[in-house]
């Protein structure tokens, strides 16, 4: 009966050595996987941009790197240090481009195009007054790739703060 | 990293209800067994991945079980208190050819089920076994009397 087992090395060899170390290595890669992702490397923790311009305050709080079906939630805080007559966000193309937008609240009073942006336009703002809008949106899963998320604060057509960011949507 | 988190409080949830339920689930295939796997499989990918369709999120969800899992099988290994409380301990259903009823009705087994793996196991009666023990992965293993 032994013989049925005399192919095989009693030790192990240098074949099951080669195994124990290969599951070892994948072993490591998986918890460097998880050590990445505590540290926020697959998204999606929000982060927060400001540009205090002379004009007013333009504050972007969103995740920079999402993941395909995920919700998230873009929150964006203006305060003019001026009257603004027209106050408008100027969104780039990266906050449209295969997301599902849930709401906007408080919904702009009007939505308008201008030169492959989307420009979101409100009820004046007095000075000091703060503007807060909330913005919900879902990740379309085929939409891969990094893209430009800059907001933009304006007084009609001109620009009183800017906040660069962009959007990574992993696959 | 919430993905991670989700993934080792259900992985540990899990580890606490197979753990509640007894072992004998863990092996047998009864119809309640299967609707609870069934249900847990279920429940548990709604609240680890959600809504999350990209292959970051499973691969990250994958890496997280697999090390949990070799985690808690090297700690198991490594330290032997922790062993009841990771894998039980093996139960004594049968000792020296008499029926101990006491772990049996704790296993929530029945003289017919004892009989019936004793069968799959080519022992036709519960009379030739001296010793039956409860593994710690849901099987039973029998002695028979010598002679």
């Amino acid at each position: 009966m032994s013989h049925v087992f005399a192919s095989l090395p009693a030790t192990g060899g240098s074949q099951g050595l080669i195994g124990l170390w290969t599951r070892r290595a994948v072993l490591v890669l998986f918890a460097a996987i998880i050590v990445a992702a505590l540290l926020n490397a697959f998204g999606q923790r929000s982060t927060t941009t400001t540009d205090a311009a002379p004009a007013a305050t333009l504050s972007l709080e969103a995740p920079s790197r999402v993941r395909g079906g995920l919700f998230f939630q873009s929150l964006v805080d203006v305060v003019p240090r001026r009257a603004v007559e027209r106050p408008r966000l100027v969104l780039a193309d990266g906050w449209l481009e295969g997301m599902q937008v849930n709401s906007i609240e408080p919904a702009p009073s009007s939505e308008s195009s201008r030169d492959g942006t989307t420009v979101l336009t409100w009820n004046a703002l007095e000075a000091g007054r703060a503007m807060r809008v909330w913005f919900q949106f879902e990740v379309n899963p085929t939409n891969h790739g990094r893209r430009d998320y800059t907001l933009e604060f304006d007084d009609g057509d001109a620009p009183l703060a800017r906040v660069k960011r962009t959007i990574t949507v992993l696959p | 990293m919430d993905l991670v988190l989700r993934t080792v409080v259900v992985f540990l949830l899990i580890l606490v209800v197979t753990r509640a339920v007894g072992r004998r689930e863990l092996s047998s295939m009864e119809p309640f067994d299967l609707i609870l796997l069934v249900v847990i499989g279920d429940l548990v990918q709604q609240g680890v991945t959600q809504s999350d369709y990209s292959v970051t999120g499973t691969v990250t969800v994958i890496s997280t079980i697999a090390v949990l899992t070799v985690g808690t099988a090297y700690l198991s290994f490594r330290f032997r208190r922790l062993r009841p409380l990771l894998e039980g301990d093996p139960v004594v259903l049968i000792a020296g050819g008499d029926l101990v009823s006491r772990n049996v009705n704790r296993q929530r087994l029945t003289i017919e089920e004892i009989e019936a793996e004793a069968r799959l196991q080519s022992i036709a009666s519960l009379s030739d076994v001296d010793y039956a023990v409860l593994e710690t992965n849901g099987r039973i293993s029998f002695l028979q009397r010598s002679g």
